[in-house]
């Protein structure tokens, strides 16, 4: 885009309201990526703590190739990745807050939807990472296969593949929740 | 059974905010890296010109910024018709001829925040100096050498300063801020634009008189090809003075299918002044640090 773009210029000169801008745009984008991936909302806060305090790090050698949102997108889950691999058998446990639910609805709806988001979050808690990062960043992140693929360092059929089987996998689960 | 549509569609509904106590510390601990980090500004700027040069709806968008930046250099805007009361040929030879001038400009443009409220432009015929301002205090301050072709920016936040020796431009398109503060180049190119009078009217109770032209052509050549390009810039000036009053410049431009707009004020003239020469030395206070340093 060519807003981010021209802000990715100011960051670089070391203007600290475009920086401030790079963060109001993208803070919540980059707080559901990084939620939905370590469902810690802690964890998750210091996941998009480190990305920007990073970025500002790097912003005066920083060269854009692609667009700023799936730069960000990339370094907040290599980032979740990290800190997954870091604490391999932790017992995670699932975050109580209530996730909010955009829209007018009533509040049943709301009610309603806020429960079945709970329910997608544990169920991303219980497929493999690879699957969860291909599902959110492809659907919830806008990121194409193909960039996933990169980030992850496989090919391109086995990002289809790991988004196939999770999205398979969390239909199955919240369809076994369902039924029972 | 869900389809798979659906749980796409659940996942696009998650979304999660940020609390305000994030948003400080994140906000607080970015600009504690920057301190640190103390990013040297003006050493990258030529990697910006080719950074900039990669798409050509931002090569479109820096020109913009350049064009309403540089159209400070308005004071050699002028006219040569003579159909109306002002004599335009002598709002040139004024102008031309006008040993100091002083300006505020107010910028704003759809692809940038309007980081700053407005600056004050300081001309002699060898030096200008540029104080930009925002919520009452100064944050920048740009000095321009033209005879030992030093620059030097001051960036009073920052507490930070570089300089460095321009050369002059060849034809480069980021340099044409060269150009245009040069009388000869602005003359031939605004005398070369397609114009009309405006006629009169009353600018903060002075008598004015305009002169309009829409014609791209007086941007000078674009970095790349526009699928449209609109443009309009108006001077009014003083009907007893012949000096210049007002410039409005709007720009609004799509290219590679985005659009971009911007727009740029500049009043507050005063003409033939005998500027101080002090002012336009840098005035650097000793604890700012010379970005090369950092």
């Amino acid at each position: 885009m060519l807003e981010d773009k021209l802000l990715v210029l100011k960051c670089r000169r070391g203007n600290r309201d475009a920086m401030c801008r790079v963060y109001d745009k993208y803070k919540d984008y980059l707080l559901t990526l990084a939620k939905g991936l370590l469902s810690e909302q802690a964890e998750a806060e210091d996941v998009v703590h480190d990305v920007f305090v990073a970025f500002v790090r790097s912003a005066g050698t920083f060269a854009l190739t692609g667009s700023l949102k799936g730069y960000l997108a990339t370094c907040a889950s290599n980032r979740a990745r990290d800190r997954i691999r870091a604490k391999t058998r932790q017992a995670e446990a699932l975050d109580s807050a209530n996730p909010p639910v955009a829209g007018s609805r009533s509040p049943q709806q709301q009610a309603a939807e806020v429960e079945e988001l709970t329910r997608l979050r544990q169920a991303l808690r219980q497929i493999p990472y690879e699957q969860r990062e291909a599902v959110l960043l492809h659907v919830r992140g806008g990121m194409k296969l193909r960039e996933i693929a990169k980030l992850q360092g496989v090919s391109v059929s086995t990002v289809h593949g790991r988004y196939r089987y999770g999205l398979d996998k969390l239909r199955s689960l919240l369809n076994s929740e369902v039924e029972e | 059974m869900r389809p798979a549509e659906n749980i796409e569609r659940l996942i696009e509904n998650l979304s999660d905010k940020t609390s305000a106590r994030m948003d400080q510390r994140v906000r607080q601990d970015m600009l504690h890296a920057l301190a640190e980090s103390g990013k040297p500004s003006a050493l990258i700027q030529p990697k910006i010109g080719r950074t900039i040069m990669k798409s050509r709806i931002v090569k479109l968008a820096a020109a913009a910024v350049v064009i309403a930046v540089i159209v400070l250099g308005l004071f050699e805007f002028i006219g040569t018709e003579k159909t109306s009361g002002v004599v335009w040929a002598d709002v040139a030879q004024k102008v031309q001829a006008s040993r100091g001038n002083v300006v505020r400009c107010r910028e704003t443009s759809s692809f940038q925040s309007n980081e700053d409220d407005y600056s004050i432009k300081y001309f002699s015929p060898t030096h200008s100096r540029t104080d930009t301002y925002k919520g009452g205090q100064i944050t920048q301050t740009y000095y321009k050498d033209l005879e030992t072709k030093t620059s030097t920016f001051v960036n009073h936040t920052h507490k930070h300063y570089m300089s460095r020796t321009f050369t002059p431009s060849k034809g480069g398109f980021l340099e044409k801020h060269g150009d245009w503060i040069n009388a000869e180049y602005l003359v031939q190119t605004i005398l070369s634009c397609e114009h009309r009078i405006l006629g009169q009217k009353a600018i903060d109770g002075v008598l004015c008189e305009g002169i309009e032209t829409t014609d791209p052509a007086c941007l000078g050549p674009l970095p790349g090809p526009v699928s449209r390009l609109d443009v309009e810039m108006r001077l009014w000036v003083d009907a007893r003075t012949n000096y210049p009053v007002l410039f409005e410049v709007k720009i609004h431009a799509e290219a590679e299918g985005k659009t971009m707009s911007s727009e740029c004020v500049m009043d507050q003239f005063q003409w033939d002044m005998e500027l101080d020469p002090s002012i336009f030395e840098p005035n650097i206070p000793p604890d700012y640090k010379d970005m090369r340093n950092l």
